[in-house]
């Protein structure tokens, strides 16, 4: 049964620049609003570190006409909830709620839009800015193999490029941000021209669209932001490194630069990922976690982005395990996958998955990857908010020549290597110079 | 419109109040077509014209609390090592067949009920059950695979024993049950009673809890009820027999006054706090009452307590509290993570705070604010196949009566002030409340003294031995 993935819209543009798209489903009383800012970590560089996602933080504090607390007070006694989230090439924001808070959601997102600096103050960002040294406590330096990542981009990408540091920032960052770094960031990218707002749901275009424009409508234009093309960057050096940290099991961190989103390259990495690591009858956990069981486990994945896109291989070992011979089996795994190629069943597979994956997105109106946000995600990086079709197919088109490809220049690349090892066990870590 | 004199913003709209939300739109659950089949196992379906998915949910009595110490984790390995294979298939094959389907198999268990569920395309939807009932009436358990799942498990508990949300939630559920309180043993078994799982017992334990009675199967989505019925009755008219006597057991605290205990885990830079005592069945009168308190007091973002401890202090991420609504009496918990710095001022606003709500309840603005989050939020949980077959599934467990979830949002709405309050009262206890600490003992011990809530018991316990012991 083929399924279709469409997800049909109307498409406005208010005087101001701000790009608006309506999508319609009344299987039940809900709305969902989403609002894309196109500004990331990435944005940062040069300077301090963390800043968009302190800003995507001091968002929920209130603005000119919503007082400090209201924005989650009306929000949550409407029956509604928010979040947001902040990556290296863009900030998302949604509301969730029944169809009726509908008006309350647009006037709270344009109020914070237009006259959020009206209300900010020392006393907002001084909480915000203990709450996200929380949170990055809380979520990497507290937590067993939370630094491996920040570590691993560091050495991938090299000082200067906008992944080299992570999203949530340098802890000496975080604490060193003053209230007029705030008022810059606001002024420099948060504006209707460098926004798109997204509305899907138990909603009509007409309503929608007049609300939209009353409390849009004259909110100042601003910058849009440069369009920034995908960049490549030097190739790394081998570089291999050793984190002992407070774990149990060691564990290897592969990864390589790879290619940038929404590109052929992308979907052929992405389908490579699931033939290494998606499933029992997948190469490597077949062979680590089922037959050799040296793995506890392992996963692989392709993350493409706005400049530039890393493909990651984690091996997780058995109790007293070491990395190297981990090591060994990827890439020996890899380099069959590039001498000897993939099985059409394998493909056959991998599209299955994605197929079902690109279903079960359309159950979800709203939230972090529910239809609002991904017609917005479409417009933000393909300029095309329609696109969902066209994304499944490029799954369904990779060929096994472009998996082989993709394999070989994974084999003729260098690795960054990372070993997190229990402490005082660098002798679990992989040294092998393959 | 005209512009708004004394607007600093110099808008032409009038953006100085909120608009008055419109009208609610009322929302259904979908209607749930029950019945019994022959051998004894319910029938729920759920019908959802949304989409072309399919959920089929079976559910089975095969909870942990309902096996022995000595078998603690059993039901969590047994269902890992389902994806074994059957005695048609091996676990290759199978993994083929899910993959053809374009489905995954979820298995998941908790201390009431082993749930194995699939969502396939709704064409498929008769293949996704026979293949579901295949796996759950004919589990091959190979040795192998058993071996392998163990091991997995082995160093999965190990690994829990260096995560400090993993350690804190074992951890203060063995504090706050008395000994022999299945809920107060670690979710997934120890290292003992995981050791022990082999395929004889795999295979003891689903003949013994992998039966009709008592059990049922869910299906949810664009589907004929009759059709499903029918097909159903078919597919599973092989399956006989109830299932072993459940486990009774009775929810006693292990302390019966206000305690504090510090696990040391030396050099963090975070305490991993939770603060709780026993709580109230999913059966319990004051349900509805407890879902309102509970908003308030830690559900919502804008709960008293996050509003205290993030929104005002600065002190962490975010902070939760939950009653573990389970066949018998889960816990109250409260859970946060804290710089190392603030543990004690945490600590004291978390009591501060539970103490206030058990003494006052929420307040008239309050409970307004609460009941209409509560109902308006409630659609949205129910939005994919996968959660509606999920809740529908839950009627089952917890033997809800079918109308429990048509009802819910006007019962939620109904609770009172005072019924509120009484409830707070009756059911958070500020004098019994177990507070359980995980970060650097050197640091946070004496200022948890000071506060003066109860002894303070540090715990020390050297790496990778995650066994409960006695407190000290």
């Amino acid at each position: 049964m083929q399924i279709d993935v469409d997800i049909p819209f109307t498409r406005f543009q208010l005087a101001n620049g701000l790009d608006v798209l309506v999508h319609e489903d009344h299987r039940l009383p809900s709305v969902a609003v989403n609002v894309w800012y196109q500004v990331g970590s990435g944005h940062e560089v040069p300077g301090p570190t963390g800043l968009a996602h302190l800003f995507e933080h001091l968002m929920f504090e209130g603005s000119a006409h919503v007082p400090a607390g209201a924005f989650d007070e009306l929000l949550e006694s409407a029956g509604a909830t928010s979040n947001g989230s902040t990556s290296n090439d863009r900030t998302n924001y949604w509301i969730n709620g029944p169809a009726n808070a509908l008006e309350l959601a647009l006037w709270l997102e344009s109020d914070r839009m237009g006259f959020l600096l009206e209300a900010m103050d020392q006393h907002k960002l001084d909480v915000q800015r203990d709450v996200v040294m929380n949170e990055r406590r809380q979520s990497y330096e507290n937590q067993p193999y939370g630094l491996a990542w920040e570590t691993v981009a560091a050495s991938l990408y090299p000082l200067g490029h906008p992944y080299h540091h992570p999203v949530i920032g340098r802890m000496e960052d975080i604490e060193a941000a003053t209230l007029e770094d705030v008022r810059r960031f606001f002024r420099t990218w948060y504006s209707p021209a460098n926004a798109s707002l997204a509305i899907a749901g138990d909603v009509t275009v007409d309503r929608t669209r007049a609300l939209v424009e009353r409390y849009f409508g004259d909110l100042p234009a601003g910058r849009r932001t440069p369009r920034l093309e995908q960049r490549s960057t030097e190739p790394v050096k081998s570089r291999r490194s050793v984190l002992e940290d407070r774990v149990q099991l060691a564990r290897l961190y592969l990864a390589w630069q790879s290619a940038g989103h929404y590109t052929e390259e992308d979907a052929a990495f992405a389908v490579l990922a699931l033939v290494l690591a998606d499933g029992k009858s997948s190469r490597l956990c077949r062979r680590l976690v089922y037959e050799e069981r040296s793995a506890q486990d392992v996963v692989a994945w392709q993350s493409g982005a706005l400049r530039g896109g890393t493909f990651e291989i984690e091996v997780t070992a058995k109790p007293e395990g070491g990395l190297a011979c981990l090591e060994a089996v990827v890439r020996e795994e890899l380099a069959r996958v590039a001498t000897h190629g993939v099985e059409a069943e394998e493909l056959a597979c991998a599209a299955a998955q994605l197929e079902a994956a690109f279903v079960h997105a359309l159950e979800r109106i709203g939230g972090f990857g529910g239809k609002a946000d991904r017609l917005n995600e479409y417009l933000a990086f393909t300029g095309d908010p329609g696109y969902a079709r066209a994304d499944l197919e490029r799954y369904r088109h990779v060929t096994p020549d472009q998996v082989v490809r993709t394999a070989r220049r994974l084999v003729d690349a260098h690795a960054v290597v990372l070993s997190v090892v229990p402490r005082g066990r660098r002798d679990l870590a992989s040294n092998s110079t393959a | 419109m005209s512009a708004h004199p004394t607007d600093v913003t110099g808008s032409l709209v009038d953006r100085s109040l909120p608009p008055a939300p419109g009208k609610v739109d009322s929302f259904g659950f979908p209607t749930v077509h029950s019945s019994v089949l022959a051998n004894g196992l319910a029938l729920r379906v759920a019908c959802l014209p949304r989409l072309p998915l399919v959920a089929v949910a079976l559910v089975l009595p095969a909870g942990e609390s309902m096996l022995g110490d000595a078998h603690a984790g059993h039901a969590i390995l047994a269902g890992d090592a389902l994806e074994g294979g059957t005695s048609a298939r091996t676990g290759s094959d199978l993994a083929d067949a899910l993959e053809g389907l374009g489905a995954a198999l979820r298995v998941s268990v908790g201390w009431d009920a082993t749930t194995v569920s699939l969502t396939s395309l709704a064409d498929r939807w008769e293949k996704a059950l026979a293949l579901l009932t295949e796996v759950v009436l004919q589990p091959a358990f190979p040795h192998d695979e058993v071996v392998r799942v163990r091991e997995q498990q082995l160093a999965r508990l190990r690994q829990r024993a260096m995560d400090p949300v993993s350690l804190a939630n074992d951890r203060s559920a063995e504090l706050l049950h008395a000994p022999g309180v299945p809920y107060g043993r670690p979710a997934r078994g120890t290292l003992a009673s995981v050791r022990r799982f082999d395929p004889t017992a795999a295979r003891t334990l689903a003949s013994a809890h992998y039966r009709p009675r008592g059990a049922g199967l869910v299906v949810a989505g664009d589907v004929d009820p009759d059709w499903v019925t029918r097909v159903s009755a078919n597919a599973l008219a092989q399956w006989e027999g109830a299932p072993a006597a459940g486990r009774h057991f009775e929810v006693h605290p292990r302390f019966h006054e206000a305690t504090v205990h510090v696990i040391d885990r030396p050099e963090s830079v975070q305490s991993e706090i939770r603060v709780g005592h026993t709580g109230v069945s999913m059966g319990h009168p004051d349900y509805h009452a407890l879902v309102v308190v509970n908003s308030v007091l830690g559900g919502a973002f804008t709960s008293r307590l996050n509003l205290s401890l993030r929104e005002r202090h600065g002190f962490t991420y975010g902070v939760r509290t939950g009653f573990a609504f389970r066949r018998r009496a889960g816990p109250f918990s409260t859970s946060t993570a804290v710089a190392t710095d603030v543990t004690a001022p945490a600590v004291r606003e978390i009591v501060a705070e539970l103490t206030q709500m058990a003494e006052a309840g929420p307040t008239e603005e309050e409970m307004e604010a609460t009941r209409d989050y509560l109902a308006g939020v409630f659609p949205l949980q129910l939005e994919t196949t996968g959660q509606v077959a999920a809740r529908v599934a839950e009627l089952i467990v917890y033997d809800l009566p079918d109308d429990h979830y048509r009802r819910y949002r006007d019962r939620v709405r109904s609770v009172s002030r005072d019924a509120a309050a009484a409830a707070a009262r009756r059911h958070i206890r500020p004098a019994q409340l177990t507070v359980v600490v995980v970060g650097a003992a050197d640091q946070v011990v004496g200022p948890l003294e000071a506060l003066g809530i109860g002894p303070v018991a540090v715990h020390r316990r050297p790496p990778g031995e995650p066994a409960p012991g006695a407190p000290r």
